[in-house]
């Protein structure tokens, strides 16, 4: 099938402000999107610059916005979409060219959550790991499927209005930390999350969950966030 | 080009289904009754100082077509903000189920503003036979 794909272009340096570009290439209803940005790299104009790197789903390189909402490009099927496909960068971050954006305020929130664990207490009797059950492991397992694509935060109106707002991906990483059984760190964490930028910018748009490639309930973590910074409780 | 790649209708053009248009909604309702509250103050001001201006605008607040716009964006603002904090005061118990809260907010907020409209349109027929 031709498929007709509407591509934002950037150059900073020739360009004073972004355009798009209309190619047609020949594809399968099951090719990904990224298939098709590859053909036309690979076949119609190799100035084209976009991020990918497993191309499985896995890495999250390829957030964009597809056909007006974040999509992973490498997980999208041109079934999915059809045949006429708008893609553009994700919104909130500096364009650096094409469909690269400029991640560093993304990494910059995600670095204040502490993402490590935090434990300083002395190891157990027996020299080797500190346990988990079953039950304490499913408490945070959903916020450990975060690949850090951007994909929510991108796609989040209050990121949008001030990227000094941490954004749903690093309150994820909060979340995968603050319920871990093993952590020690959940004071300081929510301290963090406590400031102007944190856990208050969050309306409940939505937008987050509905990005996600991971299918992570973003706004359930942020909303437990808020339970744990309201009652001092983390269950 | 924007030093962010955002802006207004970029924002407003974002696919971010159901849940997005009733974050936006929310917001419009807050806008309108923000504009709504500051001109009240302002038209109940100048009619004091026997401005006509004042008239003018109490004129449209008391007209029905006006009332029918601002009502809609009071009750979508109030029934959505209880949706909002019911939700939140339950994260893991009821978040999961957001689509199907706004499902339920949607079919009340249709009841309830129907109800408003058509109150509001016979009583001004009522007035005016």
């Amino acid at each position: 099938m031709e498929v007709t794909i509407k591509i934002f272009r950037y150059n900073p340096e020739k360009d004073k402000r972004g355009h798009y570009e209309t190619y047609k290439v020949e594809a399968h209803e099951n090719d990904r999107v990224l298939d098709v940005l590859e053909l036309v790299k690979g076949h119609k104009d190799g100035t084209l610059s976009f991020r990918r790197s497993c191309a499985h789903g896995v890495c999250g390189s390829d957030a964009m916005r597809i056909n007006g909402r974040n999509m992973l490009a490498c997980k999208t099927l041109i079934r999915d979409v059809g045949a006429n496909i708008t893609v553009e960068p994700i919104m909130g971050l500096k364009v650096a060219k094409d469909l690269i954006v400029d991640m560093n305020p993304f990494f910059d929130n995600y670095k204040k959550m502490l993402p490590y664990l935090i434990n300083d207490n002395p190891l157990p009797a027996d020299g080797k790991e500190r346990l988990q059950s079953p039950e304490q492991r499913a408490r945070f397992d959903e916020s450990t499927k975060c690949i850090l694509c951007a994909a929510c935060t991108t796609s989040c109106p209050s990121f949008w209005a001030s990227d000094e707002y941490y954004g749903p991906a690093a309150l994820v990483t909060a979340h995968r930390f603050i319920f871990d059984s093993r952590d020690e760190g959940a004071e300081q964490r929510l301290h963090v999350l406590s400031e102007t930028n944190g856990t208050a910018r969050c309306h409940t748009a939505y937008n987050c969950t509905e990005a996600c490639p991971r299918d992570i309930q973003i706004t359930k973590a942020i909303g437990e966030l808020k339970m744990a910074m309201v009652t001092g409780k983390i269950d | 080009m924007s030093d962010r790649n955002v802006s207004l209708s970029s924002a407003l053009k974002y696919k971010g289904q159901g849940p997005y248009l009733t974050y936006i909604l929310h917001r419009i309702g807050g806008a309108m009754m923000a504009i709504f509250i500051t001109t009240h103050v302002l038209a109940t001001f100048t009619e004091m100082q026997g401005w006509q201006i004042g008239d003018v605008i109490n004129d449209i607040y008391i007209s029905p077509p006006f009332q029918i716009v601002f009502m809609f964006g009071v009750l979508f603002h109030l029934i959505n903000g209880m949706r909002i904090t019911i939700l939140d005061l339950f994260p893991q118990q009821l978040i999961p189920y957001h689509r199907q809260a706004i499902l339920i907010e949607w079919i009340i907020f249709i009841l309830v503003y129907g109800f408003a409209v058509v109150t509001t349109i016979t009583t001004a027929i009522g007035r005016m036979s």
